[in-house]
Order: C-alpha cells, then sequence, then structure tokens
C-alpha cells in the first residue's frame, strides 16, 4: 500500500491542493462525497454519486442488485483498495479531510470507519479474542476486559456470552455472530459504521435485535447500512439514497438517484425511478 | 447383463485394480524390507556405529539433516508460501512462480551435483552438513513453497475482510490471524518435506559424504552420515550381513517416512475441520 504518515485528525490539509471552504459542507456532515466513481479495471460500477452522511443519522442505502450500493459503501472506508485493479475517481471528505488525499493511510482510516459484513464473519478464536484482538494489535496496553465486557454489552450480546467468553466464536448462531461482530467492530472505537447488508444471513428475530441495536447505537456512532430489504430501511434509517442501474452502451453503471428523509423517499419520492423501485413494479 | 450393470461393473473393477497397484507396492515393499532387516535387527542396530554391526551414527545424521532442512527450508520456504499468498502481484509472483515452478521439475542428481561444484568445490566447504541441508532444501522448497500458500488461500478472504476494516496491519493480519488457521495445513507440508529428504540419496551423495563417525553439528568440513548412504552401499557390498545391515537402514527410513506421514495426515484433518468452521 501506497500510504504515508499517519492521518491528521480533523484537520484540513493545506497542501492537499485548494480545499473547499468548510461552509460547504454544514457541520453535521461526517462525510461529504463529491462526483465518485468507481472503475473495477476499464468497467465503471459507480457514477457521479454525490451525497453527504449525518453525523448520529441512520442512513440507509437501498437500490436493485447490482446498483453499486455495496460497493459505494466499501469507498467510505477503502475497503475497495484490496481489490487489485480498481481506481476511484472524486472524492470523499471525512470530517474535512479527503479519505483518498495522498497522506491518509487506509489502515488507520478504516478504525475510524469500522465496518459489518453481510455474512458474519467472526475469526477463529474465541468470543473475547474476537473483541480484543484489533484493539490489542493496533497497540492497546493491558488488560482488556473493561474493554470487551463494555463493546459486548454495546452489542447487546453481553449477557449471553458472560459465562462463555472462552469458547469459540463459531459456537454461537448467526445472529450472535454478527452482533460479535458489531462488538468487535464497536471495540476499535471508530466515528462511522458500515454495515453491509447485516440481516440478510439472519433470521428474523435475530434481524430485529439488530435493527435494535442499529437504533440505539447510532447516539454514539453514524451508521451507514445497505440493505435491500425496504421494510428495513423504512424502520431503522433516518434518512435514505435510492440507486439505480442504469444501461447504456452494453454497460451497467450504478447511479444514485436521490437521497432524501426516509419518510419522504417512503411517501413522497421526487424520481419515477424511485417510486417504480418502491412501489415494487422495478427490481 | 444391461448395458448400466456393465458399465458399472467395469467402474468398480477398475476401482480395485487401482486400489490394488497403490496398496500392493506399499505393502510389499514395508514386508519385504523389514523380513531382509530381520537378521540385523537387535540393541546394536541403536548402539554401534557402521564401522561395527550398528546405524547409529547414520540414524543421527539423517535426523540431524532433518532437522536443518526444517530449519531452513522452512524458514524459506514457508516466507515465501507466505509471500505468494499474501502480498505477491504481477511480475514478481509470475517470476517466484515460475522459478518455483522449475525447482520442482529439478531432477535430484542434478541437484547433488550442482551442490557438489558449488558448495563442496568452489565455496571450499567439504563434504558438510551444510551442503547436504542446501542440497536437500533446494530439492523440498517448491513443495513447502506450494503448500504454504494452499494452506494461507484456503482461508477465507471474509477473514482478511474483517481484519482490514477494523484498522489491522497486514503483518499482523498474516502472522496473528490467518496463520494459526493455515499453520496445520503449513505444517503438514513441511512434514511431508521431511519424509521427502529422508528418502532421498542422489541430492546427498555428492554434498554431505560419509563418515563412521557420530555427526557433529560443525555446519562445514565435517561429512554426514545418512541412512540411503547405508543402503546403497552395503547393498553392493558382498555378505549376507551387509545386505542385512542395507535393509535395516532401510526400515529405519521407512519407519521415519511412515511416522511423519502419519503424523501430516492428522494434521491435514485438523486444517480441514478449522477451515469447514470458517466457512459456515
Amino acid at each position: 500500500m501506497v500510504d504515508a504518515g499517519p492521518m491528521a485528525r480533523k484537520t484540513v490539509r493545506t497542501s492537499d491542493g485548494p480545499q473547499p471552504p468548510r461552509t460547504d459542507s454544514p457541520p453535521d456532515d461526517v462525510l461529504v462525497v463529491r462526483d465518485l466513481s468507481f472503475y473495477y479495471g476499464s468497467f465503471r460500477a459507480l457514477r457521479d454519486v454525490s451525497l453527504a452522511i449525518r453525523r448520529h443519522e441512520v442512513t440507509a442505502l437501498i437500490g436493485p442488485s447490482g446498483c453499486g450500493k455495496t460497493t459505494f459503501l466499501r469507498c467510505l472506508n477503502r475497503l475497495n483498495d484490496l481489490i487489485p485493479g480498481t481506481r476511484v475517481d472524486g472524492r470523499i471528505d471525512f470530517d474535512g479531510e479527503n479519505i483518498y488525499g495522498p497522506d491518509v493511510r487506509a489502515i488507520e482510516l478504516r478504525r475510524r470507519i469500522g465496518m459489518v459484513f453481510q455474512k458474519p464473519n467472526p475469526f477463529p478464536k474465541s468470543i473475547y479474542d474476537n473483541v480484543a484482538l484489533a484493539p490489542r494489535l493496533n497497540g492497546a496496553r493491558g488488560r482488556l476486559d473493561d474493554l470487551v465486557e463494555e463493546s459486548l454489552t454495546r452489542a447487546a450480546l453481553w449477557e449471553e456470552v458472560k459465562d462463555k467468553l472462552h469458547d469459540s466464536a463459531f459456537s454461537l448462531s448467526g445472529g450472535q455472530q454478527q452482533r460479535l461482530c458489531i462488538a468487535r467492530t464497536i471495540a476499535v472505537r471508530p466515528e462511522v459504521i458500515l454495515m453491509d447488508e447485516p440481516c440478510s444471513a439472519l433470521d428474523p428475530i435475530a434481524t430485529f435485535r439488530i435493527e435494535e441495536l442499529m437504533a440505539e447505537l447510532k447516539d454514539d456512532y453514524t451508521i451507514v447500512v445497505v440493505t435491500h430489504n425496504m421494510q428495513q430501511a423504512a424502520r431503522v434509517s433516518d434518512r435514505t439514497a435510492f440507486f439505480t442501474v442504469e444501461v447504456n452502451d452494453g454497460g451497467r453503471t450504478g447511479v444514485m438517484v436521490e437521497m432524501a428523509p426516509t419518510p419522504d423517499i417512503f411517501t413522497t419520492p421526487a424520481d419515477q425511478r424511485t417510486e417504480d423501485y418502491i412501489t415494487g413494479r422495478f427490481g | 447383463m444391461s448395458r448400466r450393470r456393465l458399465t458399472d461393473l467395469t467402474f468398480w473393477v477398475v476401482c480395485a485394480l487401482a486400489f490394488v497397484f497403490i496398496a500392493a507396492p506399499s505393502v510389499s515393499i514395508l514386508a519385504s524390507v523389514i523380513h531382509q532387516a530381520v537378521p540385523s535387527l537387535g540393541w546394536s542396530l541403536f548402539s554401534q556405529r557402521t564401522n561395527a554391526n550398528g546405524i547409529e551414527n547414520a540414524i543421527l545424521g539423517t535426523l540431524v539433516l532433518l532437522v536443518g532442512v526444517l530449519v531452513v527450508a522452512g524458514t524459506i520456504g514457508v516466507a515465501a508460501g507466505i509471500y505468494l499468498a499474501e502480498f505477491a502481484t504481477g511480475r514478481s509472483e509470475r517470476l517466484l512462480r515460475f522459478f518455483s515452478d522449475v525447482l520442482s521439475g529439478m531432477p535430484s542428481i542434478v541437484v547433488g551435483y550442482v551442490g557438489y561444484v558449488t558448495f563442496v568445490v568452489a565455496f571450499h566447504w567439504g563434504f558438510s552438513l551444510l551442503a547436504g541441508v542446501i542440497a536437500l532444501t533446494i530439492l523440498v522448497l517448491p513443495y513447502v513453497v506450494k503448500t504454504t500458500e494452499v494452506a494461507f488461500r484456503q482461508v477465507p478472504t471474509t477473514i482478511r475482510e474483517a481484519a482490514a476494516g477494523l484498522g489491522i496491519e497486514r503483518s499482523s493480519t498474516v502472522l496473528r490471524i490467518l496463520m494459526p488457521p493455515a499453520a496445520p495445513g503449513v505444517l503438514s507440508g513441511l512434514i511431508v518435506a521431511l519424509a521427502i529428504s529422508t528418502g532421498e540419496l542422489a541430492p546427498l551423495l555428492f554434498t554431505a559424504g560419509f563418515t563412521d563417525q557420530n555427526p557433529s553439528l560443525a555446519p562445514l568440513h565435517r561429512q554426514v552420515p545418512y541412512l540411503t548412504n547405508v543402503t546403497f552401499t552395503d547393498l553392493s557390498l558382498p555378505g549376507a550381513r551387509a545386505h542385512a545391515t542395507a535393509a535395516a537402514a532401510a526400515a529405519v527410513s521407512l519407519v521415519i517416512v511412515v511416522l511423519l506421514i502419519t503424523a501430516g495426515r492428522a494434521l491435514s484433518r485438523r486444517s480441514r475441520r478449522m477451515t469447514q468452521g470458517m466457512m459456515l
């Protein structure tokens, strides 16, 4: 990785070319995306996405399969950097600093913008180690019992696992594993948590618990959740962005159609394509 | 008989034949070697050296060589395998793979000859432990690289993404998160490499030399005795006793190989279980 130097927290680098004035974005926007395009090789998966994510809100990204919502989510913490041959155009400002700027280390960025994946993916280790490992590897010293308990409590898992912390994470049910993955993310103390269809592999009861958890967590974190379940978006999110696929010249490109407070998207969408999607005429 | 039954029967016959062709040689070799070794089996085999009635020095020498291979081939091969699985891209990956493939097709006698010309003669190491260990390492390295790479690739990508998403450095991810589930696979590869080393003669013939003394741990200028050399030499000597000693050395080599292979199989079973847990 061609990262250089630690990422300066909440400071605007003057060497990073002309910066737009901070007044561009209202102070409660934690992530501001401008004209973001994403390429897998020569294939353009996303075109000119611009939107803002508000602090302490749950933002839902919805849209049909292949519309690039997961790709977009993974741009927000530069997880797509792991895929060779990909390229990003445009910029994403996190607290005013372009995360694709030359002085930003993706590794350090991801400690501030954590991620929960579609399928629960705990490490092949004990429940305790799943939570404690990242803080320890990232430099935490001493005993981490308090941090582990706090993180598991925040993820609404502590009561179920407190007597078997040293059992394998694979001994848990799918829903518990996903809450463990949320606890693991919280333990790094991020500001933003990205969730990529976090309930798609879970049963309705486990889904309900994760949705409850999102509502609780937004007091302390900013949450961006990708979902293809529109009811879920309506239940959990404050604002919703609708993505769709444009087919042109034989290629398929994801675009963002509109973003608005969630009730507005579901009752009075501004765009015909959004209305077609939410009323079930498409996708 | 219907056509379908006939096909079925043919298939079973072919399978049974394949089983016989694999099982029969192993069993017959084991049986015949042990049968021929019987006259020389006894405590003196392990307590006397090759200048008397035993092969103590050859057994110790083989074990010292194996430890050397474990250290040298283990370090280089595991590092190269991890590099290929986790870090290499583009040209460096293609080059490393190419050279690894070339090595894996290298005849062992060529390795021995090149080792002799290079280490024994040009480097003035003489017949020595280090020359022998390096010759064996060259022979088994591609195998260690391959099994290490496969063991790491078997760890699901979702685990790497989880680690990246938590801001864990690549090096820590490899050593602390990917290594534990990959370890049984890596170890079983190392064990097979040791089994191959136990049975090799050609790479050692011109590099390790031989001595009736017990092996020293000095890396240079001291010849190393080993089991396959005893089998090779004593078999060409006249006399029943020499032949029995040759068979005894072969039997001990076989026992070491069987023990190593058994351990390797147990480890790879464990490795499969670990990755299954992760697939869920």
